[in-house]
This record gives C-alpha cells, structure tokens and sequence, in this order.
C-alpha cells in the first residue's frame, strides 16, 4: 500500500516506520527543514513543504496513493491535507490534539475517515505496560467494546482444550486464533490450544474481568498509580 | 450597524448544545461549527462595538464549555 504521511515529528516519524517495517511505501511531508533532515536520516523520502497545499501533495505522490495520513500537530493544516487527500480518492486519517474534538471530527468531518488521537492510544499503551503479562488491550472498538489478545500460558484454565469446548462469556467473542509463533488466522472449532498460542477476543467492558480470568487465570491485577493521575 | 466575526475555542464534544446556545444570543447571524484549531466561528451584526462586547463576554463567553473567544471586527 502507497501512503503520504503529513508531518514526521513524533508521531509521523513513528507511524512511517511501522508502515515500512511491515512493507508499505510511504512517503512523507514534512514544513520544518530540521525535522525533514531528520525524516530523511531515518532513510525516508521526505518532501519539504505545507502539506495542506495541493501542490505539495502532489510531488509527494498523492495521485497514486491510498491513504494519506495528517499526523502535523497543527489542525488546520491536518484538515486541509484530508480534504485534498479525499479529493484524490485517498482514505484519509487525521490526528487531533484533544479528546473532546474526537466525536466531533467524526460526526461532521466527511472527508476524514478516521481520528486518532495519540494520547488515548498512548495511554492504552501504557495501561498494558502497567498490568503486563499475557493479556493486551488492542483497541477500543467502541465506548464499551475492545479487543484483547491473549497469550495462552500454562496457568490458563483453557489450556488443553479445543476452541469449540470454550464457553466464554455471552457479551463476547473468539475473532482469530494462532498457534505458537504462527500467524494468527479464523479460529477453527478443532483448534486445540496450548501454551503460547494466541487469541484475539472481542468483549464488552463488563465482562472484561470474567473473559481474563477463563483465558489467562489470574485475578485481575492491581496496576498502583501514584501521583495526582 | 457592526458586523463581528467571533472565533470560539470549546472544550465539550456537546457543539449542538454549544451552536444552540450561540445562536440564542441577540444580534447572533450564524455559527457554524469548523473544522480546526477553534471549534466554532460566529457573525453577529449589531448597534455598537460595545454589544459586540456584551454579546461575546458576557453571552458567549459565559455558556458552559467555552474556553476562548477571539473578536474581529468588521472594518468594510
């Protein structure tokens, strides 16, 4: 996939690698010379420029692309890089800088597919650093629904059963399943799981509790914060 | 007759509650919410400067959510 990522601070800079690590073409728009010289030094082609005018996203290729990705710290230039993205038939991505501007992008922006904010995804990091383990949130889907990926252990009550013995709780459900160091693909009902194999599960925040300790046995763990969080 | 454009910075996702309750005021001619680094821009056309000052301090500025407005004043 051909994408244009708008900024290469700190969260372009780290989106570009991950789309490269795992194959992707990206090329990235960068105003500020310094942190364009720092684009290049991690090895990519960065335009200089205002990614928020047509011209500049046309160099950097965005005709042939399929996503553009407005990562700038700046709205208006993230909001502008998404209307000319749309208009060249890109999926677009633009990053916000508070919360609240979450629902609101995606009720009444039409041109912008998808907000991220990096905070919340940085503090769902975060919370699984804290816990650790075996269990990690992937994403929250909705308000009252994430994905979870757990690594089977030999503590895991599951542990030697197939996927069609597992009852797991109502509000939730089995998406993929992977055995030891293998991909993870469309869990199958004969699936036997052994420790390390992983599964991903959707499941609604109330039974969050119930699906860990099935999967992974534990009690839920207590993560201490300190300090005025 | 003073014509006023007022760029209005929220911290509340409620901008239907927050457009509603611009609107409400005297002199207010629209307010759209925009895409940005303010939430939502507003004209209002009115006697003197000074009610462009009441409408925005006292009007805008004092529904719940709001966090800055800035006022431009029409010159043509």
């Amino acid at each position: 996939m051909q994408s244009v990522i708008i900024g290469v601070g700190r969260v372009g800079l780290r989106t570009a690698r991950v789309l490269r690590e795992e194959g992707h073409d990206v090329t990235v728009i960068e105003a500020d010379p310094a942190i364009a010289e720092r684009g290049r030094e991690a090895g990519f082609d960065v335009i200089e420029g205002d990614g928020s005018r047509e011209s500049v996203l046309e160099s950097a290729g965005v005709d042939d692309a399929d996503a553009v990705g407005a990562l700038t710290g700046d709205l208006n230039v993230n909001f502008a890089a998404c209307l000319i993205g749309k208009h060249h038939g890109c999926r677009t991505v633009m990053r916000i800088d508070e919360d609240y501007r979450e629902g609101i992008y995606q009720q009444y922006a039409d041109e912008v597919d998808e907000v991220v904010y990096p905070e919340r995804l940085g503090a769902i990091g975060a919370k699984n650093a804290l816990l650790g383990g075996s269990l990690t949130a992937i994403a929250d889907v909705a308000q009252n629904l994430q994905i979870l990926r757990i690594t089977i252990t030999e503590e895991s009550p599951i542990r030697g059963y197939t996927l069609s013995e597992v009852a797991l709780p109502s509000e939730s459900r089995i998406l993929a399943f992977g055995k030891d160091e293998e991909p993870m693909g469309i869990p199958l009902p004969d699936n036997s799981i052994e420790a390390g194999d992983s599964l991903a599960v959707l499941a609604d925040f109330s039974e969050l509790a119930a699906v860990r300790q099935l999967l992974v046995g534990e009690k839920p763990a207590t993560a201490v914060a300190t300090g005025g969080g | 007759m003073v014509t006023a454009y007022v760029l209005i910075k929220a911290n509340t996702s409620e901008v239907d509650r927050v457009k509603s309750a611009i609107k409400g005021f005297d002199g207010i001619e629209r307010a759209d919410v925009v895409a940005g680094d303010v939430d939502f821009i507003a004209t209002l056309s009115v006697d003197s400067p000074a009610t462009v000052r009441d409408v925005v301090a006292t009007g805008i500025g004092s529904i719940d959510g709001i966090e800055d407005t800035q006022t431009y004043i029409a010159m043509t």
